[in-house]
């Protein structure tokens, strides 16, 4: 019974944390424009307030640079368990035009911290990152919380 | 004592890392440590065409994305000395306003989110979207838009586009005073805001303000003074201000707004018939242009031999803007929260600024050092 009432609990209420680990920022707008009145994220329940300490979602977007190839595994061990990792945009997944001969970017960002859902795109269109957010989140959420360490 | 925030930090939106050294709730002095986003764009695009260059510089800054094409476009028409068709510059201005407006609102909606001020934040972001909407009307797409090419423009756009997006703008101008009233004369944002963060007109020349920040503080410099579309075509004015406080700089980018609207409207109005792309042949050579991104000035510096792109160098506005930022203003600020609050009242950029690259001093062998440091601790 208890693990039914954290199921809904978890799923009700998820707390976003985003992290730019070398993007261009477009990624970055595409979320601020989620908290818009037109796609409203809050009537889901979804809550964005980058503060990694708090966070069920880490939403990654950019390629990791030189900075980010300690500290982002720093972060995703900050953030109590369960947690789940949505990669946006071309650069955490391949590191789109930046990944070429001469440049300081190490993607893929799943070397470094495990990944649960992928939105290819540059930058991915607002309403795809809500799918992808509201598809993965709730139920990844509660499955991994029922899960015993 | 030195108070940290960042590189994640909830009053930040992008990775930075602010050092605040404190006495009680005063801030005295601030530090700003970047670096965190740093990819070595200029590097990349070293030995390319520029029809490859072209995305590399779409990708400095997803938020003022377009200016970085149309100068680097118009860097490679430099050196070709070509301009192109009337009808593309028109379609390159338009565009450019259009992006102006919604980097303005994504600025200010920050600085009142900033202030914890979420109704006109959400008012901001409101006002947005049908910008944005206008922007995918003309060019496909909503940020990086891969528009631009050397020569003119992908496409042409038509007219009953062209319509829509002078309905969007009307409708926007109609309801626009209602939310500039609600900070102008709103006693809570509008007292908050002023006499914070002050940088005197010597303080941005010192350091170098451009844009909207440096408008704010009385310098009157607008790059689109000397571009060549705006001088010939359009009738507008450079928006300035004296105060140089969190008000001036918020006000300033609601007028640019203004400003920006009357220049859509006019190129509706007047837009030429005719081809909206030439084929231009780039000779080997040397050139550097300028123009007035959302945030301030933009200067790109080309060397090419005539296919492949030797040398560039890009000199983005935010790095000045964040640098007087720690310099000037976070000087003596009453509270920590009117801290974070000037620090957004910049408009920060950090993907931009983030193409500075630190060789070793020897100079022999050319590493990266990645971490740019600004420290202006006393």
């Amino acid at each position: 019974m208890l693990d039914g009432l954290k199921d809904v609990v978890r799923k009700s209420s998820i707390h976003v944390c985003l992290i730019n680990t070398g993007g261009c920022n477009g990624c970055d707008i595409e979320v601020v424009a989620l908290l818009s009145p037109r796609y409203d994220l809050e009537q889901y329940g979804i809550y964005v307030h980058n503060n990694p300490r708090e966070a069920d979602v880490i939403l990654v977007t950019g390629a990791v640079t030189e900075q980010w190839k300690e500290n982002l595994q720093r972060i995703y061990s900050k953030a109590p368990e369960p947690k789940v990792v949505v990669a946006i945009g071309n650069c955490p997944l391949t590191g789109d035009v930046f990944n070429q001969e001469g440049c300081s970017v190490y993607a893929p960002v799943s070397d470094f911290i495990p990944v649960d859902a992928e939105i290819p795109g540059c930058p991915p269109r607002p309403s795809e990152i809500l799918a992808a957010i509201l598809a993965v989140g709730p139920d990844a959420i509660a499955a991994k919380g029922r899960q015993k360490p | 004592m030195i108070l940290p925030i960042g590189p994640i930090h909830p009053a930040l939106k992008e990775p930075v890392r602010l050092k605040l050294k404190t006495q009680g709730e005063r801030v005295i002095s601030a530090e700003i440590d970047y670096g965190y986003v740093h990819r070595g764009i200029e590097r990349v695009m070293q030995g390319k065409t520029w029809q490859k260059g072209i995305f590399l510089s779409e990708r400095v800054c997803g938020i003022c994305s377009y200016v970085h094409t149309q100068t680097f476009a118009e860097t490679f028409e430099k050196i070709a000395g070509e301009k192109v068709p009337l009808r593309a510059q028109y379609l390159r201005s338009l565009t450019n306003e259009l992006d102006r407006i919604q980097s303005h609102f994504i600025a200010n909606s920050t600085y009142f989110k900033a202030l914890e001020h979420e109704t006109l934040f959400m008012y901001m972001l409101h006002l947005r979207e049908p910008v944005m909407d206008a922007i995918e009307l003309l060019t496909g797409n909503r940020v990086n838009m891969g528009w631009n090419v050397v020569g003119g423009v992908r496409m042409d756009a038509e007219e009953k586009h062209l319509n829509s997006i002078y309905q969007i703008i009307t409708n926007l101008e109609n309801e626009y005073d209602k939310y500039v009233e609600m900070f102008d004369d709103g006693p809570l944002v509008s007292l908050r805001s002023r006499d914070v963060g002050k940088m005197s007109k010597e303080d941005a020349l010192k350091g170098r303000a451009v844009g909207p920040i440096g408008r704010a503080s009385g310098i009157k410099h607008d790059v689109r003074e000397d571009h060549h579309t705006y001088q010939d075509e359009f009738d507008w004015k450079p928006i300035w201000r004296k105060e140089g406080d969190n008000y001036a700089r918020t006000m300033n980018r609601f007028d640019e707004i203004r400003e920006s609207i009357k220049i859509i409207k006019q190129i509706i109005e007047n837009i030429p018939p005719g081809d909206v792309r030439t084929k231009i042949d780039i000779p080997a050579g040397y050139a550097d242009w300028r123009n007035e991104a959302p945030r301030g000035e933009v200067s790109y510096f080309v060397e090419t031999n005539g296919n492949l792109i030797k040398n560039i160098s890009i000199r983005t506005p935010s790095i000045m803007n964040i640098d007087v930022c720690g310099k000037y203003m976070l000087q003596d600020v009453a509270t920590v929260a009117d801290a974070v609050a000037t620090y957004a009242s910049v408009d920060p950029c950090v993907a931009c600024t983030e193409r500075v690259v630190i060789l070793n001093e020897k100079g022999e062998k050319k590493e990266f050092d990645g971490l740019h440091k600004v420290k202006y601790l006393k």
